[in-house]
C-alpha cells in the first residue's frame, strides 16, 4: 500500500481537546499513560488523581512492567500438609490502551512477543495482558541525544509496534491507524475530524527532521558476526571492570526480560531478575559458570547482540538510551558496540 | 492457552535413603490425578520441575524407567532450600511437578548400538533411569552390548545399590561399580571413574556413549573416550546449570544460545565443542 | 583546577613508571555532558586520559577491593575516608595502596540540575570557577555552581581527604559552620508518622537494582544478606514490605562506617533520597561515640569494639 493518500488512515486531534478523548478513553479501558511526579514521567494507570503529561521525553522505566510486572503471582496455594490446592490468577478482564508509547519502546514489545510466544511453553501472563491492549504511540519530534533507535532498526516516527501513532503537529496530533485494532479504538470517537493534506505533509517534515536529529549512531552491521569469534577476546577483561554488577541496566532495558521464581508464604511469585547480580547462575553445589563480572558483562552483550539473533533474528536493543543515562558509572553500550566493531578478530 | 507455570500435584508415596550420608534420598511419586499420570510420558535423561510449595522448585532429573508407569522417582541431593525442604518431608505430602523438559537421550542414535554409559557420583540418576529401560524386557533387543561404569567417592555414597546388586547378577550387561579409594571391606574395582573406563576400554565401534557427572569427572573422563576413538557425534553429556523455570524463559540457563533446559540437558560432545565453554 | 589536573598526571605517571604501582585508578571524560567515568590506567601513554573536575562523583575507592595488584588511586576526601575505613576492616592490603589524596570543593549533583530544566537536555556544559553554563537545543543557562552541588558535598567537613600517601595541590578550606545533620533535625522534628508516610512514599519507588549497593565500598559481602537462600531473611520482590527491610538493614549495616560521600543517592535511577536514614545513624555515632569513620587508621569502629566507657542507658 505505497504512495496514494488515504483519506480513512488519518485522523486529527487539537491538543486541547485530548484530554476528553482519553477521559472517554477510561470509561471504557483501563489507561495507562506517563504521568510526572516531580519532573520524573513513570507509566500511571490514569485516574482523576493521575492526570497524563504529554511533554515529557521518555518515562525512567520501561513499558515492559505493564506486560510482565515486576513482581508478579505465578499462582496462590492453600495447603495442609496432604493436600495442596493451587489457584491460579483471575484471567485478565478488561482492555487495556497504552498511551503515549514512544516508538522505541513500542518496538520492544514486538520484540518480548516474539520471545515469549516463542517454543512449545507460552508465556501465558505476558500474553494475556498484551493481548488486550491497545498500543497509542506518540511519535518523537526531538529525540534525545542519548538516542539511537535508527541504528537499531527503529525510527523516531517508527510504527512498528503501534496500533494508532499520535504525531505532534504543533496545535494539533495527527493520528495515524496502523493496525485494525487501532481502526477499532478509533471507531469508538467519530467526532474526530479527518486530516488534511497539509497535516500530513507536515508530520512527513517532522518526521524526516526528527530521523536527522538522531545524531547518536552505533553501527552494528558486523557485531553479530565478530561475536560469533569473541567470545574468548580480550577485550572483556577490559570492558567490565568499571562496571558495579548492579541491575540498573538490565532492569531499564525495555528488551531484557530475565526472571526469578520465589516461593512466599501462600503463593508463588517471579520477579525481575539481572544476568549482572551474582547469583543468577550460582548452582546449589556453589559451582558459577559466570563467577565474576567479567563473565556478566560477556553475557549480557553476546545475549542481546548475538545470541537472541540466532534464537529470534532480532538485536535486543532498541536504542532507548536509558541504560546509557542511567548507568551510575557511565558505562555506555554505544562504546561497547564500537569497541567490539573496531576489533580486529580471528 | 496452558498455563506451563502451573504444577501438577502429586504425592510422596515412598522415600528411600540412598547413601551413607542420609543426603541423598529417592522420592517416590504417584499423581493425584490419574489422567495426568498417564500424560506424564518421558524418555530417559529429562527432568522435572519439582515443587515444594512453600520452598519453592528445583529442577530434578527423573531417575525412574519410562516402563515404570504408576509412578515416578526422583532422586535428590540436600542442596540448597527446596532440596532441604523435601528431604525433611515426609511419605503423604503433596508436591508439584511441572514436566518432563529437557531433550533426553537420543535413543534412536542407540537402537542398534552398543551402549557405554559413564557416571559418576550423584549424577547417575538419569543413567539409571537409562540403564533400567535398556534392560527391560521390552526393549533390550533393540540394543546391542551395554556397557556401564559408574563409580562413587566411597561404597557409603553409591546410590541405587538394590539395582546394582540385580543387574550384577545379568548376563546382558557389562557392569563396573568402583570407588575412588581402597575402603575396609569393598572387594569391587577401586579407581577414579576415567581410570575403570581406560581399563574396561569399551570398543567405540558402532558404540554410543552416554556420560554424567562433576565437571572433574568430565574432563579427566573426555580425553579417555577420545584415545578409545569415539567420535564427538556419537558421545553425549548430560549438563547441569541452574534452571528455574525449565521452559527457557527466565533466561538464566543458557550457554550461548542454546537453554539448557529446552535444548539440552542432553548434548553431543561435537554440539558442545562449538558452544561458548561456560558451565 | 586545570592545575589539579596536570598535578594528577604528573603523580599518576612517575607512580606508573617507577613501577610503585602497577595500575593507576581515576576519572577519564564521559560520554555524556557532566560525566566522568572511572578509568583504569597500567601504560604510561594513557595517562594522559585522566581528568579532574567537578563532575568526578564516582567513588573510585570501590575499585580498590579484590585486586591482586600495586594501585594509585585518586579520592577525594570521602573516597579517602572510605579507603581508611576498608583499611580498617582489613579488606585490602594496606600497602598495595597508594591513594593519591585530591582536595574537592563539591561535585554536581546532575539530578537538580535535571530537575531544573525539567524537559530540555543539556547538550554541552561547561564549569568554569564558580558557574556551570549548560547549554542545549534552543536554551543557554548559567547556573551558579553552588546551587548545584551535592547535598552530601554542602555540608561536607572533609574537603581535604584526612589520609592519604600523596597529596596533589594545595589544602582547600574546610566548611566548619555548615550543620551536616540539618536534614537530620528536620526528620526527627517530625512525628513518627509523619517519618513512616515519608519513608514509604519515598521507598515505594524502589526497584531493587541495588545500584546503591554496589555503588557503596562498604558493601563488599561476598554473599550480601539480600541473596542468602538458607535462611532467606526476607523476599526479594519490589513489595514495599520487602524493601523497607533492604533499606533499612543496609542502612544498619554500614552505620558506623559511611562517610556520606553521596553516591548511593547520585547512583539510584529513580532518583530515591537514600542518604537520609543513613544519615541519621552518622549523627548517632558522633553524637554517642564522638566517632567520624574513615579520619584515622588507628581507631577502632565503636561498633566493632566496646570500652568500658561506653554509654549503655538502653540497659534497664
Amino acid at each position: 500500500m505505497n504512495g496514494g493518500w488515504f483519506p480513512m488512515k488519518w485522523k486529527v486531534i487539537e491538543k486541547s481537546k485530548l484530554p476528553i478523548l482519553i477521559e472517554e478513553l477510561t470509561k471504557e479501558y483501563e489507561v495507562f499513560a506517563p504521568v510526572k511526579e516531580k519532573n520524573v514521567a513513570s507509566f500511571e494507570r490514569v485516574s482523576p488523581e493521575n492526570q497524563p503529561s504529554l511533554d515529557f521525553r521518555n518515562t525512567k522505566k520501561p513499558l515492559k512492567e505493564v506486560f510482565s510486572p515486576q513482581t508478579e503471582t505465578v499462582f496462590t496455594y492453600r495447603t495442609d500438609k496432604k493436600d495442596v490446592e493451587i489457584v491460579e490468577p483471575p484471567a485478565v478482564k478488561g482492555k487495556m490502551v497504552l498511551l503515549d508509547v514512544r516508538p522505541c519502546d513500542a518496538r520492544s514489545f514486538v520484540l518480548l512477543d516474539k520471545f515469549f510466544s516463542s517454543g512449545e511453553h507460552k508465556d501465558v501472563y505476558y500474553l494475556e495482558r498484551r493481548k488486550n491492549t491497545t498500543i497509542v504511540g506518540l511519535a518523537c519530534n526531538s529525540p534525545l541525544s542519548t538516542c539511537f533507535c535508527t541504528s537499531m532498526g527503529g525510527s523516531p516516527f517508527g510504527k512498528e509496534g503501534v496500533d494508532l501513532l499520535l504525531q505532534d503537529i504543533n496545535n494539533k496530533y495527527l493520528i495515524e491507524t496502523v493496525t485494525e485494532r487501532g481502526e477499532e479504538l478509533l471507531k469508538k470517537f467519530p467526532w474526530l475530524k479527518d486530516a488534511e493534506k497539509a497535516d500530513t505533509e507536515r508530520a512527513k517534515k517532522l518526521s524526516e527532521e526528527a530521523e536527522n536529529a538522531v545524531k547518536s549512531k552505533v553501527s552494528v552491521k558486523d557485531v553479530v558476526e565478530k561475536l560469533d569469534r569473541m567470545f574468548n577476546d580480550p577485550l572483556w577483561d577490559q570492558i567490565y571492570q568499571k562496571c558495579l554488577g548492579c541491575g540498573v541496566c538490565t532492569f531499564l532495558c525495555p528488551t531484557c526480560y530475565c526472571f526469578d521464581i520465589l516461593d512466599e508464604e501462600g503463593k508463588r511469585v517471579r520477579i525481575w531478575d539481572s544476568c549482572q547480580f551474582p547469583c543468577f547462575t550460582l548452582e546449589g553445589s556453589g559451582h558459577n559458570p559466570r563467577p565474576s563480572g567479567k563473565e556478566r558483562m560477556r553475557q549480557r552483550v553476546m545475549h542481546k547482540f548475538n545470541y537472541v539473533v540466532k534464537n529470534y533474528g532480532e538485536i535486543f536493543c532498541v536504542g532507548c538510551g536509558r541504560c546509557v543515562q542511567e548507568c551510575p558509572v557511565n558505562l555506555d553500550i554505544r562504546e561497547i558496540i564500537r569497541a567490539i566493531s573496531a576489533r580486529q578478530v580471528e | 492457552m496452558s498455563n506451563p507455570y502451573i504444577p501438577n500435584l502429586a504425592v510422596i508415596r515412598k522415600i528411600t535413603r540412598e547413601n551413607e550420608a542420609n543426603d541423598i534420598k529417592t522420592f517416590e511419586l504417584v499423581s493425584k490425578n490419574p489422567e495426568a499420570m498417564k500424560n506424564f510420558r518421558y524418555r530417559c535423561g529429562q527432568f522435572a520441575e519439582i515443587s515444594v510449595f512453600g520452598a519453592g522448585e528445583c529442577p530434578i532429573g527423573i531417575a525412574s524407567s519410562p516402563m515404570d508407569e504408576d509412578y515416578i522417582q526422583f532422586t535428590v541431593k540436600k542442596v540448597g532450600v527446596v532440596t532441604t525442604a523435601l528431604h525433611n518431608s515426609e511419605e503423604g505430602t503433596v508436591l508439584g511437578v511441572r514436566g518432563p523438559y529437557g531433550n533426553g537421550f537420543p535413543m534412536e542414535r542407540m537402537e542398534g548400538r552398543n551402549v557405554v554409559i559413564v557416571g559418576g557420583g550423584f549424577a547417575f540418576t538419569t543413567l539409571r533411569s537409562l540403564t533400567k529401560f535398556i534392560l527391560h524386557e521390552a526393549n533390550r533387543d533393540r540394543f546391542k552390548d551395554l556397557t556401564v561404569i559408574y563409580g562413587a567417592r566411597d561404597p557409603g555414597e553409591l546410590i541405587y545399590k538394590y539395582d546394582l546388586e540385580a543387574w550384577g547378577k545379568k548376563d546382558d550387561i557389562n557392569l563396573n561399580v568402583t570407588i575412588d579409594r581402597a575402603f575396609p571391606g569393598w572387594t569391587g574395582l577401586v579407581g577414579l571413574v576415567p581410570a575403570i573406563l581406560k581399563e574396561v576400554a569399551p570398543s567405540s565401534d558402532n558404540a554410543i556413549a552416554i556420560i554424567c557427572g562433576p565437571p572433574i569427572m568430565i574432563r579427566f573422563t573426555m580425553p579417555v573416550i577420545n584415545e578409545l576413538g569415539f567420535h564427538p557425534e556419537n558421545v553425549f553429556l548430560s549438563l547441569e546449570m541452574k534452571m528455574k523455570c525449565g521452559i527457557g524463559k527466565c533466561g538464566r540457563c543458557n550457554i550461548g544460545n542454546k537453554f539448557v533446559c529446552k535444548d539440552g540437558p542432553v548434548f553431543a560432545y561435537k554440539e558442545l565443542e562449538m558452544m561458548p565453554k561456560e558451565y | 583546577m586545570e592545575n589539579i589536573e596536570n598535578s594528577i598526571r604528573e603523580v599518576a605517571e612517575k607512580l606508573l613508571s617507577e613501577k610503585k604501582v602497577d595500575l593507576i585508578i581515576g576519572y577519564e571524560q564521559g560520554t555524556l555532558p557532566l560525566r566522568t567515568t572511572p578509568c583504569f590506567v597500567d601504560k604510561v601513554e594513557d595517562i594522559k586520559k585522566l581528568v579532574w573536575n567537578a563532575s568526578c562523583d564516582a567513588n573510585l575507592s570501590k575499585y580498590v577491593l579484590g585486586r591482586k595488584e600495586k594501585i594509585g588511586v585518586i579520592a577525594k576526601g570521602c573516597d579517602a575516608r572510605l579507603i581508611a575505613v576498608c583499611a580498617i576492616e582489613k579488606q585490602f592490603p594496606r600497602e598495595n595502596v597508594v591513594i593519591i589524596g585530591v582536595p574537592c570543593l563539591g561535585v554536581i549533583d546532575r539530578k537538580k540540575i535535571e530537575a531544573k530544566l525539567g524537559d530540555k537536555e543539556v547538550l554541552e556544559a561547561t564549569v568554569e570557577d564558580e558557574q556551570i553554563k549548560v547549554k542545549g537545543e534552543g536554551f543557554e543557562l548559567v547556573l551558579p555552581k553552588k546551587d548545584f552541588l551535592c547535598d552530601s558535598c554542602l555540608t561536607c567537613k572533609h574537603r581535604n581527604p584526612p589520609i592519604c600517601d600523596v597529596f596533589v595541590g594545595e589544602k582547600v578550606p574546610e566548611n566548619t559552620e555548615a550543620d551536616e545533620f540539618a536534614e537530620v533535625s528536620d526528620l526527627e522534628a517530625k512525628s513518627a508518622e509523619e517519618r513512616w508516610q515519608h519513608f514509604k512514599e519515598e521507598l515505594s519507588k524502589c526497584i531493587r537494582c541495588y545500584a546503591c549497593r554496589n555503588v557503596c565500598p562498604l558493601c563488599y559481602c561476598k554473599m550480601c544478606f539480600v541473596d542468602q537462600t538458607m535462611p532467606a531473611w526476607f523476599g526479594k520482590t519490589n513489595d514495599l514490605s520487602d524493601t523497607i527491610i533492604y533499606h533499612v538493614v543496609r542502612a544498619f549495616h554500614v552505620a558506623g562506617r559511611c562517610v556520606d560521600c553521596g553516591a548511593c543517592s547520585r547512583a539510584c535511577p529513580m532518583d530515591l533520597n537514600l542518604r537520609e536514614l543513613i544519615k541519621k545513624t552518622e549523627k548517632i555515632m558522633k553524637e554517642r561515640y564522638g566517632y567520624e569513620a574513615g579520619v584515622s587508621l588507628e581507631e577502632v569502629p565503636p561498633l566493632g569494639e566496646f570500652k568500658m566507657e561506653d554509654p549503655e542507658e538502653f540497659i534497664k
